[in-house]
């Protein structure tokens, strides 16, 4: 039990460590850019002045609101204590509304569609690289190539070809946004209706680009796994082939599962182009706006999200497999 | 080695891969001398010209002419100028202008012209269209116009009183005597280039900048992975927490900022591959750790170790020579997302910043810009599609058939 | 084996339905969970701002859906949930990204209703006392009564509010309303106040009648005449009551009072709000709306509903627009005519052929002056802006959707006839040039002795190579194209020009510092058309008073210095003799054409406007003999047009 105390206590450390880190650079890298936001927000206030100097009092009003007269360390510091306070600061570019309100109403739209759309495309894609690890012939020399093919066509391509063949040509689903145009939300059948229209374009698109994958690397795991000695020695046996191809798959899934949790935990940087293709609201296009307009307050808020959600995975799947696997037991106690 | 080249060739899935990768790098290399030129050359006025054949209608005016007596040349005339749809639209307005139409049928072309050159007023304001439809009646109004007017076309020099030549109805040039016809077989883009001749040349960029991420992210990866994978301990964390910061900052955020913050004059094709492959390293440098891992304990490294050798040395001659493999196939791997990253990052307009060369991303962000998609432009950005996902279907499946050679427990 | 197979193919099936389930599902909740934080945050904003925030968006999603979900649909909504398409106007390309505000005197709204700016200002929701109609430079009358007057030394401006006007609230419309919100924009610094609180002393109310008293130069004639009939149809009037409520809860501090929210606003435009989240925005009509009255338009607008959705880019409206879920479009769209030639859609635009909409400006590529071989040599800039192929920019950048320079030379005036008609044509006829003049250019350089020494193709001065960028933010695509054919010109006379495109986040804080070196040729366009002009758009290509600042909006952003211009310029817009105006500009439009501090590249609309005819028609067009302004329906004069709308049957 002690190996298990040390073990988790330096993964929680190391996480934390990693934590702070990635938020300093969270909030640095941003920064860097070479660009001045106050500036903007200045362009919007004076508008089309011929008075100079008004507007460099404005500029200057704004410069000290946000602080971005003060050194970085400070700002940082500022940065963390609002954080503590559960305060993501403003938004530049949808100045004066807050960073964390601009997340909340975007991020459940990205959750809703990434990872049912994760999840269906990880489960299509095991099961077709099962089956094509299992039949063979037919399967693997047809589907597989075919899955292997549709999973290279870049994500923007395939969002952009389902736009133009669904939404444009055939017009049987709606062009962009969550929701009807001429809606108005509330809880109504036809409102729900709307949404799931809405949601299928990139739904797809998602679930084709994560089926190749998958059932490729699920393909290779289980030719390796039903190649080995094992599954030769039980078949020796007699033993059922169901049973054994129930082994065989059990095994054969334990890196899928690292996959699922790690493209669930990377679902949000993932949302991006689907987000942007089909201007689907979410938090890809809430940070490609951000990024575009130099919104510091917001891509900070965005990447932070990302980064913890993948850190959420990553220090989940140390802590499972160090319950499951015997191998990384046995290193903790080796070491 | 000379068996694994073997059995390579043996292996479908590696030929296939290889024999479409090299046939996009001879397309590459051969290309250009049939159709040489700058690749940026905006020969159209205009956007978007349609694939096909183009030939000069100066040239033509003065070609040599045949008369041919086609019998159904006045009618694929008039089909071009009027559709289906227009002549049901012609009646729709002889009906509302009060015009008793109800004998005449819609494929009757002759008895609705007649009726339509009769009739139609085009400053008439019928209630009931709008006005788009009342434009549309005066488009067609000027196509009829053009149908109906002489039959002999006169064509004078500029400023000349005698005309320089007359064209008829059934005069026709061969093909062969214009002396310029110009073949686009993808059309033009937005700038109105040759698209064909672009997306050779972008493919080639695109492959170097592949090259180029790719090679930086395995010796990247290699590097890190193998001192994390041997040395183990302190350095395998502080190693392996590097890597872990790397990956939770999201790789294509942590791109966008990079080649943000890098200035937009520095931001050429050769920087942006190697930003590209700054950030891809982590998952190569994971895999080669575990694959050191397994191989530190081995006898022969231990030997080497009690021997005396040199850390670099037995990572050279004991480790890498067991992982050469491994490490080969990531590098493929990170090839072909290297040419993907280019592209979706130029896409969001932060790729490269060129203007004398072009490249799949470039290209895919004109296309976009311009709306292409969505206007039916299919020409400009769907080969730019097809182009990416050959390269990296091609690499991937050389890759797996690697895989499958050098891991026998994976041959079927 | 065949079992398995079944089994496996059963599984599979399975799983998709319940991917779809789950699918679904969770998008439906992901719904209620982020419309209702958004009207919460709008309904609470005041207490969230002070309390400490909820930690994290998780908790915040959870807390405060149960708290609002039965109140805020009926508080913001009534009982609308969706909008019967034949009683809703919709826009497109208006409106990019979640509204801020509804303050009419603030800053920064956001706000597809709030768009004051003297070419046109947006009227559905707050009003001006005049609108704009840039077809025929005439104001009509909106708030005011009648026309208005000038004291002999057009030191004092009189108007007068209309009897009939109404705020929201039923209460009667002021002049001491007018007076109020010049008083309070000049207090809290807003657009309206930096533009004219030096121009403008005071503005004095008594009932219905107000009078604008002009600020006075030394000699005490007006500064700027011009710019108060710029205010006239530029400036909304917002309610003197609210105007106290809304900066007494400020405490009046301003940078609080431009940011206020302003939810509680009076309007007295003939639309209010009705709902708004990051994917909407939509007007509701007021049925009590004061213009139902004879003395203004003597009936309510058509369309019950104005509705914008917010696309996530060009390509998206474009596609929203073919599809008839936009009504009205103000984007950019590359070869418009095939959506009607080619597609067959019901599209249009206010001219059936090129350029198909009335262009206003023209974008322009400015010389940066702090760079010296730029600076020194005139012949130099000419020479660039003679080699360019104008044509290409227009055919390939614009597609055709602006006039030639062959059609209408260049000069400072915009294609309008009013413009043109400023300046004497035949006296530059020998300075203009139409493009692609490259062996012209190549003389022009070698006669300044700009030549290339080293044979490297490239021309040098002064020893060194001359190379040059040319830039305009990334994304603007019309523009960008343009760079592209400016940088082939410069490869064709031996100049060394590339393109860059920075973000427009950052493009923004660099082309407006003074001392700015990073930009060499650099896009921007001069104001468009308002009473104003084109004086205003002579300033911004010349004068002198806008060099040096940082920061600069105003323009002049190449840092040209030429004191001729600047005399010129000081004294057109006290000048009233129509000759002597003429010979201003004419003599203005001699030292541009020499100088060639800037050169345009195009004509440009201030605004696309093109219309989908599914459900709604009659559309101002040029032929339809109402003089409608063609401006998106809801900007100046153009207003009218919802007035005129009918359905299609």
């Amino acid at each position: 039990m002690k190996g298990y105390r040390k073990y988790f206590t330096k993964k929680i450390v190391w996480f934390l460590i990693t934590l702070f880190v990635a938020m300093v650079l969270n909030f640095v890298l941003p920064r860097l850019m070479p660009s001045d936001p106050v500036a903007a927000i200045t362009g919007k206030m004076a508008g089309q002045t011929t008075d100079t100097a008004a507007v460099q009092e404005i500029y200057s009003r704004f410069e000290e609101e946000f602080g971005t007269n003060k050194p970085m360390i400070v700002q940082f510091l500022i940065f963390l204590r609002n954080l503590f306070k559960g305060d993501l600061g403003t938004s530049f570019s949808q100045y004066p509304r807050k960073v964390s309100d601009i997340i909340s109403s975007s991020i459940g739209w990205t959750l809703a569609l990434q990872i049912p759309a994760i999840i269906v495309g990880w489960i299509i894609g095991n099961v077709l690289g099962a089956v094509a690890a299992y039949k063979k012939k037919g399967w693997d020399k047809i589907v597989m190539p075919v899955t292997m093919f549709i999973s290279n066509i870049p994500a923007f391509g395939s969002a952009v070809i389902l736009l133009y063949l669904f939404a444009v040509k055939w017009k049987v689903a709606p062009v962009a946004g969550g929701y009807a145009f001429d809606m108005i939300p509330n809880f109504s059948w036809a409102f729900v209706k709307s949404v799931i229209e809405h949601y299928q374009l990139p739904f797809w698109s998602i679930v084709l680009i994560s089926i190749g994958g998958q059932a490729i690397g699920m393909r290779s795991m289980s030719i390796y796994e039903l190649n080995a000695d094992y599954v030769k020695y039980s078949r020796f046996l007699g033993i059922r082939d169901g049973k054994i191809v129930g082994y065989v798959f059990r095994n054969a899934m334990l890196p899928q599962v690292t996959g699922l949790a790690m493209s669930i935990g990377g679902s949000v940087s993932g949302a991006l182009v689907a987000e942007i293709i089909f201007s689907y609201p979410g938090i890809g296009s809430t940070m490609y706006a951000a990024v575009t307009a130099a919104d510091y307050p917001l891509i900070s808020a965005c990447t932070l999200i990302i980064t913890i959600m993948v850190l959420i995975a990553t220090l989940s799947l140390d802590i499972i497999y160090g319950f499951i696997d015997p191998r990384v037991k046995a290193a903790q106690f080796d070491a | 080695m000379s068996n694994t080249l073997k059995n390579l060739l043996h292996s479908p899935k590696f030929m296939v891969g290889f024999i479409l990768f090299i046939a996009i790098l001879l397309t590459i290399l051969i290309y250009p001398l049939f159709n040489p030129g700058n690749p940026l050359e905006m020969i159209g006025v205009g956007t978007f010209a349609k694939p096909g054949t183009y030939i000069s209608l100066y040239d033509a005016t003065s070609s040599q002419k045949e008369t041919l007596k086609i019998a159904n040349a006045e009618e694929k005339r008039i089909a071009a100028a009027l559709s289906d749809e227009d002549r049901v639209k012609m009646l729709e307005w002889l009906s509302a202008y009060g015009v008793d139409v109800t004998e005449v049928d819609a494929s009757n072309t002759d008895a609705i012209l007649e009726l339509w050159m009769a009739n139609y007023n085009p400053d008439a304001s019928i209630k009931g269209f709008t006005k788009s439809e009342t434009r549309n009646f005066r488009l067609i109004q000027n196509r009829i116009t053009e149908l109906m007017s002489a039959d002999t076309l006169i064509i004078y020099e500029e400023g000349a009183e005698d005309s320089k030549s007359k064209i008829v109805k059934t005069d026709y040039v061969n093909l062969n005597a214009i002396a310029n016809v110009k073949t686009l077989p993808l059309g033009t883009d937005n700038f109105g280039r040759d698209v064909l001749k672009e997306l050779v040349s972008a493919a080639g960029t695109s492959i170097i900048i592949g090259l180029i991420a790719g090679s930086v992210a395995t010796v990247i990866g290699l590097t890190l992975g193998l001192l994390a994978g041997y040395l183990g301990g302190n350095a395998d964390e502080i190693i392996m927490f590097i890597t872990t910061v790397f990956t939770v900052i999201p790789g294509f955020v942590l791109l966008i900022l990079i080649s943000y913050s890098l200035g937009q004059d520095q931001r050429g094709p050769t920087i942006v591959a190697i930003v590209i492959g700054c950030t891809s390293w982590t998952w190569t440098a994971r895999s080669v750790r575990s694959q050191v891992i397994s191989l530190r304990n081995r006898d022969h490294v231990n030997l080497s170790k009690l021997s005396g050798h040199s850390l670099g040395r037995i990572i050279l001659t004991d480790i890498l020579p067991y992982i050469a493999s491994y490490v080969v196939m990531a590098f493929i791997l990170q090839v072909s997302s290297g040419i993907l990253s280019e592209a979706q990052l130029s896409l969001l307009g932060l790729g490269p910043k060129t203007t004398t060369t072009p490249t799949l991303g470039l290209m895919m962000n004109w296309a976009m810009l311009y709306s292409a998609h969505t206007n039916g432009s299919w020409w400009a950005y769907f080969p730019v599609i097809l182009t990416i996902a050959c390269i990296s279907f091609s690499l991937n499946l050389m890759n797996t058939g690697m895989d499958q050679v050098f891991n026998p427990a994976l041959r079927d | 084996m065949k079992k398995i197979s079944k089994l496996i193919a059963l599984l599979l099936a399975a799983f998709m339905v319940c991917g779809l389930l789950a699918g679904c599902s969770g998008s439906g909740s992901a719904d209620n969970a982020t419309s209702t934080p958004t009207e919460a945050s709008q309904a609470t904003e005041e207490s969230k701002t002070e309390e400490t925030p909820a930690a994290t968006e998780e908790s915040k999603a959870e807390e405060t859906p149960a708290a609002t979900e039965e109140s805020t649909p009926a508080e913001t909504t009534g009982d609308v949930t969706d909008l019967p398409r034949n009683e809703t106007l919709y826009f497109g390309g208006l409106q990019w990204g979640t509204v801020n505000a509804w303050n009419p005197i603030g800053a920064n709204q956001n706000n597809f209703a709030i768009a004051g700016s003297p070419q046109g200002s947006r009227t559905v929701m707050f009003e001006t006392l005049y609108m704009y109609d840039f077809l025929s430079g005439k104001l009509y009358p909106l708030l005011a009564d009648g026309d208005y007057t000038w004291n002999d030394d057009m030191t004092e401006l009189t108007f007068k509010i209309k009897e009939a006007a109404k705020w929201s609230d039923g209460t009667p419309v002021t002049a001491a309303d007018v007076a109020k919100t010049f008083e309070a924009s000049v207090a809290i610094g807003n657009g309206t106040g930096t533009t004219y609180g030096a121009y403008i002393d005071s503005i004095e109310a008594d009932g219905l009648t107000g009078v604008i008293k002009l600020a006075k130069t030394e000699e005490g004639g007006p500064k700027n005449p011009l710019l108060a009939i710029d205010y006239l149809t530029g400036v909304y009037v917002a309610q003197a009551a609210w105007i106290d409520t809304m900066m007494a809860r400020n405490n009046n501090d301003p940078v609080a009072c431009l940011n206020d929210k302003a939810e509680d606003v009076p309007y007295s435009g003939p639309y209010g709000r009705l709902y708004d989240d990051d994917q909407k925005l939509v007007l509701v009509r007021n049925d009590n709306y004061w213009g139902q009255d004879a003395s203004m338009w003597g009936s309510l607008p058509v369309p019950k509903y104005l509705a914008h959705a917010m696309y996530a880019d060009n390509a998206a409206t474009e596609t929203a627009f073919k599809a008839g879920q936009i009504d009205v479009n103000q984007q950019f769209l590359p070869n418009i005519q095939n959506l009607w030639l080619k597609d067959g859609l019901p599209i249009s635009t206010f001219y059936d052929e090129e350029p198909y909409g009335v262009c206003l400006t023209m974008p322009t590529a400015w010389y940066n002056m702090n760079i010296p071989v730029l600076k020194e040599n005139p012949a130099l800039r000419k020479a660039i802006a003679m080699a360019v192929d104008y044509p290409s920019i227009i055919a390939n950048a614009m597609t055709n959707q602006s006039p030639s320079f062959e059609d209408v030379p260049r000069s400072l005036m915009n294609p309008t006839e009013g413009e043109q008609a400023l300046y004497d044509h035949d006296a530059v006829k020998d300075l203009q040039w139409a493009g692609n003049d490259i062996e012209g250019a190549k003389a022009l350089l070698d006669e300044a002795g700009i030549v290339d020494t080293d044979g490297d193709g490239y021309r040098e001065w002064n020893g060194e190579k001359i190379s040059l960028n040319a830039c305009c933010p990334n994304g603007w695509s019309d523009w960008q194209a343009a760079m592209e054919i400016v940088a082939a010109a410069g490869e064709n006379i031996g100049i060394e020009i590339t393109t860059l495109y920075p973000e427009w986040s950052i493009y923004q804080t660099v082309f407006t510092m003074h001392d700015q070196t990073e930009y060499q040729i650099f896009m921007y366009s001069p104001s468009a058309a308002s009473p104003s002009n084109p004086w205003m758009r002579c300033m911004m290509f010349m004068s002198s008073s806008f060099v040096g600042i940082d920061n600069n909006w105003s323009g002049n952003w190449g840092q040209y210095v030429n004191e001729e211009a600047d005399e010129i310029l000081n004294k057109i817009p006290t000048i009233s003799d129509e000759a002597e105006l003429k010979a201003a500009y004419t003599r203005l439009t001699e030292i541009y054409l020499t100088e060639v501090p800037s050169f345009s590249l195009m004509y440009r609309p201030a605004a696309f406007d093109a219309v989908n005819e599914t459900v709604w028609t009659n559309f101002p067009s040029a032929d339809d003999g109402r003089n409608i302004t063609p401006y998106n329906c809801v900007s100046g004069y153009a207003i009218r047009a919802l007035y005129e709308l009918e359905l299609v049957d």
